[in-house]
């Protein structure tokens, strides 16, 4: 994945498209709707949202509920999902599982690319002690193991909710992603625009915020992405092993209960399999939503590049393609 | 009187690790003053230094050395933001590469009126105003259709202009055009150096025209000064200097320029070297290696800059011996 | 440049004919948004024979090159006109034979190839690469000629183990150089090889491409917008305007009697070095757009010869198309104003 080498270098942001007139969408979102990949993704991220936020109105019962009448119960109409060996509705609990994981992911991928943004971008902007002093900062934590401290962390702490997650998946996670905006920032830095800006008077505050960080949107929102499904697919994970507020209704509390009563065992697959297909479809959505913006992003990854490649590979002086021209 | 005086400037970049760190001497002992109302030219080979020079004076690197005197003190160092605005208020710089210089994401409207409303150059209701009259300057009509695209939707041409437009907003006194034209089309570019020549004539800016094209040099520029590898080696009047070269590296340029008069003619020879900034250069004449007219001093002892006809002077033990040695 | 002198340009221009464009039409997509880039270009390239190809930018000189290379990309797509090449059409060839022919016959060396160099790799292994993709010659063999080529070029042949960043922008692209001569072609095209550099490592690197070229005997197609430089360096020159072939004149006739308006405003957009100085006024306007290109005469909004108070003409100036005309042997224009000056005389 190229979001793991921050010297790869990129083309800026991609300006503003004028759509019929006055209606202007963002170029890079212009960009991701034409992308076969982030499309799709983005659909599917989309889905679970809308999912998500209409909860509340298409579960069937309170996720808890339970009803040894109706326990053990294989997915039909009336139990689209089937029955926990509770007698709780499944459907319920996915639907409503669906809150807490988009919700923790959103929230552990605002901070953690919030921090790494704001340190990384400044700190390859201002160079010296600043650079030096955020270097070690991310080399720290990049240094602890990240799964033993959140077993430890989810582990000790009183208050196991959404928040104390989405905090310490942060803590664990941005490291990485500052020392990827940093390494973007410094081949944006020596960029005449921002020496221009620089000759003309502009703060650095200003040139960091209002000239820098707009051309690093695309790399910014791959961050964040990236960051939003390990923390989802960490927090599911956690849940399973037990090791979350079992008291709460998430897809891996549900995994936890299914695996617990070993359901599967006795010929019950539904409580494993509908939260884990929600689980998987979340993070393939994810998955191709940052596959899409890394090709858009990255003209070394666009599909076309091997077909040109071998094309011009029969010519002399053609190993490669000169770069496009408006990056000269 | 001098708008800008810059004496002795030099610049060393370091490069290689903590442990062997050399210098690499991009700039040298460079003296000149900018008058106004005059364009002075700096040639020089890619690699030579201009850039570096007009980077400096332009306060986006700081020099290791040398003063740069405006307004009667030296510059070179001040930090106070206050002073460091005044001094980007008077004195801009354009980019070579417009497709560069501007900020892809912005649009050409962010570009001209950020520079208004950081000096405030005119109260805040007339700031469009005012920027469009700066696009109508730099011939982009009708303004208020280029104020609105974005970089990528403009030619080369008419990316510089907004690049010189936004120099212009400050209503500068010195501008450092770092090669404005060599990446536009030959058709483009007297369009703008006639307006240089125009802003020159009209407003009595002082330029600095950097650029490797010398027939251009001598089409707007009053003086010339020619680098090569960080240090200047000749200075004078642009057309004394172009029609009697005191250097041979100097004539070295001018031969090489494509001419179809010189078709059939015979050639300056010169051997190869490269005229970039040395790495922790020795004693001696840096053109050394390529000169036909090397003697033995020549490679122990640095020329002196000497005016050895009124107004032009050279770095060259031969053609410009000091007058110790004459 | 001095081996101009040596062989006359008369007798290098008597040679047979290596490559012949015929009406030659290249469009990029099709329908209402299609853009003819190329639009009926007659050229002819003689064995030996320095061709050089001016234009403003986006006037189709580079779609030119890859349609004699066949190696246009969709959307573009010749429709219309023929490439023959020593008389065999190369249109409508099946890709295998391509292949082999390109390599046998004609090599490129593509704008800002300087950046086409694999940053991570080896020059010599890039040159052996190149070569083993083509012919059957074993890694030992393959080295000691790229160490032969770079020679050629002017570069040590030690520097086959160096990587492209720690050469100069001169160095690579004679690098480039040396590779697109690497299959002793008949034909190189240029495309701005040098529009990068300045103008010593220019004059060293054409120095260096006349020289082989002394030595080999191959033609050379040179894309450039600097009409100065082709002027000193080129046999013939063809001027192209908004997709279309506006002059053909040997090089010293068009620098001395340049007969097409624009090809005229192009030669005094250039200031000269000596002599005297008066103001120039470049060419006003801009390269229309070639997706809606004006009627009759496509320089015709911004020829200073146009304008209807000469109502016979004008009226021809806008509503048909000029087409190329001998005027001397060997100088060809298509304007209308030049033809009737013609018939006068
Ligand atoms: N930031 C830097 N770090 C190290 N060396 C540098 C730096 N900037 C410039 N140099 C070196 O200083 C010398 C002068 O560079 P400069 O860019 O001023 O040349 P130039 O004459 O403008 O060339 P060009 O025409 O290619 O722009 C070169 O040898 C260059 O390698
Ligand atoms: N991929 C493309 N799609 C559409 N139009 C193109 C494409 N490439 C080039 N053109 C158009 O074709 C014309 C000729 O381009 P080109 O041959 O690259 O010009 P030059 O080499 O003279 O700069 C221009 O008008 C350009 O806009
Ligand atoms: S000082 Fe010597 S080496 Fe240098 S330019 Fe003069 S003659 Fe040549
Ligand atoms: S045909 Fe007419 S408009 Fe066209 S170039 Fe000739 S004189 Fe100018
Ligand atoms: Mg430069
Ligand atoms: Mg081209």
């Amino acid at each position: 994945m190229s979001q793991l080498d921050p010297t790869i270098d990129l083309p800026l942001a991609a300006p503003p498209r004028r759509v019929r007139g006055r209606i202007r969408v963002p170029g890079w979102v212009a960009l991701l709707l034409r992308n076969r990949k982030s499309r799709a993704g983005l659909c599917m991220v989309l889905f679970m949202v809308l999912v998500a936020l209409v909860a509340p109105l298409i579960s069937v019962a309170h996720p808890n509920d339970f009803n040894l009448l109706a326990a053990r119960q294989a997915p039909s109409w009336h139990h689209l999902f089937g029955t926990t060996d509770q007698g709780s509705d499944i459907f319920s609990q996915v639907v409503l599982g669906a809150r807490r994981s988009l919700l923790l992911g959103a929230a552990a991928g605002i901070l953690a690319t919030g921090v790494a943004a704001i340190l990384g971008i400044t700190a390859a902007y201002s160079g010296g002690l600043v650079d030096e002093g955020v270097n070690f900062l991310t080399n720290v934590f990049l240094t602890i193991p990240p799964i033993p401290l959140l077993v430890v962390a989810s582990g000790y702490l009183k208050s196991r909710g959404m928040v104390t997650m989405a905090v310490v998946l942060a803590l664990v996670l941005w490291a990485f992603e500052a020392r990827i905006l940093r390494g973007q920032a410094l081949s944006l830095k020596s960029r005449d625009f921002i020496l221009a800006a620089k000759a003309s008077g502009e703060s650095t505050p200003r040139i960091v915020f209002g000239e820098l960080m707009p051309n690093m949107i695309s790399r910014i929102a791959a961050a964040f992405v990236l960051v939003f499904y390990i923390a989802l697919l960490t927090d599911a994970g956690l849940e399973f092993l037990g090791l979350g507020d079992m008291t709460k209704t998430s897809w891996g509390v549900t995994l936890y209960w299914a695996q617990t009563n070993s359901t599967v065992l006795q010929g019950e697959w539904w409580p494993f399999f509908f939260p884990g297909a929600a689980l998987a479809f979340t993070v393939l959505g994810l998955v191709l939503l940052l596959a899409g913006i890394d090709e858009v992003s990255n003209p070394r990854l666009r599909t076309e590049r091997p077909e040109r490649r071998r094309l011009l590979a029969a010519l002399v002086g053609g190993r490669l393609v000169a770069r496009a021209e408006a990056s000269a | 009187m001098s708008a800008l005086e810059v004496r002795e400037l030099s610049k060393h970049f370091s490069i290689g690790g903590a442990l062997r760190r050399s210098h690499v001497h991009a700039v040298e002992d460079v003296s000149f003053a900018l008058r106004p109302g005059t364009i002075t030219a700096l040639v020089g080979e890619s690699g030579s230094g201009k850039t570096t020079v007009a980077r400096l004076l332009a306060r986006l690197y700081d020099p290791s050395s040398g003063a740069v005197l405006f307004e009667g003190s030296d510059v070179s160092h001040v930090r106070r933001r206050r002073d460091v605005l005044h001094y980007r208020s008077q004195v801009q710089i354009i980019f070579q590469d417009p497709f560069g210089s501007l900020n892809p994401v912005k649009t050409i409207r962010h570009h001209v009126e950020r520079p208004l409303r950081i000096h405030h150059i005119v109260p805040s209701a007339q700031v469009e105003e005012r920027a469009h009259e700066l696009l109508r300057t730099v011939g982009l009509v009708p303004p208020e259709e280029i104020a609105a695209k974005y970089p990528h939707e403009l030619s080369g041409g008419q990316r510089q202009r907004v690049a010189i437009a936004r120099a212009l907003a400050v209503e500068p006194k010195i501008v450092l055009a770092d090669e404005p034209t060599s990446m536009l089309d030959v058709s483009i570019r007297i369009g703008i150096l006639n307006l240089m020549v125009k802003l020159k004539e009209e407003r009595g800016i002082a330029f600095l025209y950097v650029t490797h094209d010398l027939a251009s040099a001598r089409y707007v520029a009053d003086e010339i000064l020619v680098m090569y590898a960080g240090q200047i080696v000749e200075r004078g009047p642009v057309e004394q200097v172009l029609a009697e070269p005191l250097h041979p590296y100097t004539r070295l340029l001018l031969a090489a320029v494509p001419d179809p008069a010189k078709r059939d003619a015979e050639r300056i020879g010169t051997r190869k070297g490269v005229a970039s900034a040395a790495v922790d250069p020795p004693e001696g004449c840096r053109f050394v290696s390529r000169c036909p007219l090397a003697i033995d001093v020549c490679s122990h002892v640095t020329p002196p800059l000497v005016e050895a006809r009124p107004a032009q002077a050279a770095r060259c033990h031969v053609t410009a011996p000091a007058p110790s040695t004459r | 440049m001095t081996a101009l002198a040596e062989e006359p340009a008369v007798r290098r221009t008597s040679r047979k004919a290596l490559l012949e464009l015929r009406q030659l039409a290249v469009e990029y997509g099709s329908g209402a948004r299609g853009v003819r880039a190329v639009d009926g270009v007659d050229l002819e390239i003689r064995e030996g024979e320095v061709v050089g190809l001016a234009g403003e930018s986006g006037c189709g000189k580079t779609t030119v090159a890859n349609a004699v290379l066949q190696i246009l990309r969709p959307p573009a797509r010749i429709v219309g006109g023929s490439v023959l090449y020593q008389g065999e059409d190369l249109v409508g060839k099946k890709p295998e034979e391509l292949r082999r022919f390109r390599w046998r016959n004609v090599s490129m060396v593509f704008q800002s190839a300087m950046n086409a160099l694999n940053p991570v790799m080896r020059v010599g292994d890039q040159f052996v690469d190149a070569m083993r993709a083509h012919e059957r010659i074993d890694r030992r063999r393959a080295l000691a000629r790229a160490g032969e080529l770079l020679e050629l070029v002017g570069i040590d042949r030690r520097r086959v183990r160096a990587y492209p960043h720690e050469l100069s922008g001169g160095m690579r692209q004679r690098v480039i150089i040396a590779m697109a001569l690497s299959l002793n072609p008949d034909l190189v095209i240029l495309d701005e090889p040098t529009t990068a550099l300045d103008v010593v490592v220019q004059r060293e690197i054409l120095q260096q491409v006349e020289a082989l070229r002394r030595d080999f005997g191959f033609a050379v197609l040179f894309i450039t917008h600097d009409l100065s430089l082709l002027l000193e360096f080129a046999d013939r020159i063809a001027i192209m305007y908004a997709g279309e072939l506006v002059e053909t004149a040997p090089a010293e006739r068009l620098g001395t009697n340049p007969r097409h308006p624009y090809t005229q405003r192009l030669l005094q957009s250039f200031p000269p070095l000596s002599g005297p100085l008066e103001r120039l006024s470049g060419i006003p306007g801009s390269p229309p757009d070639l997706s809606d290109p004006p009627s009759g005469c496509r320089f015709h909004p911004r020829c200073p010869h146009c304008g209807p108070e000469r109502p016979e003409l004008y009226g021809r100036q806008t509503t048909e198309r000029p087409v190329l005309r001998e005027v001397e042997p060997g100088h060809r224009v298509a304007c209308h104003l030049v033809e009737e000056e013609e018939e006068v005389a």
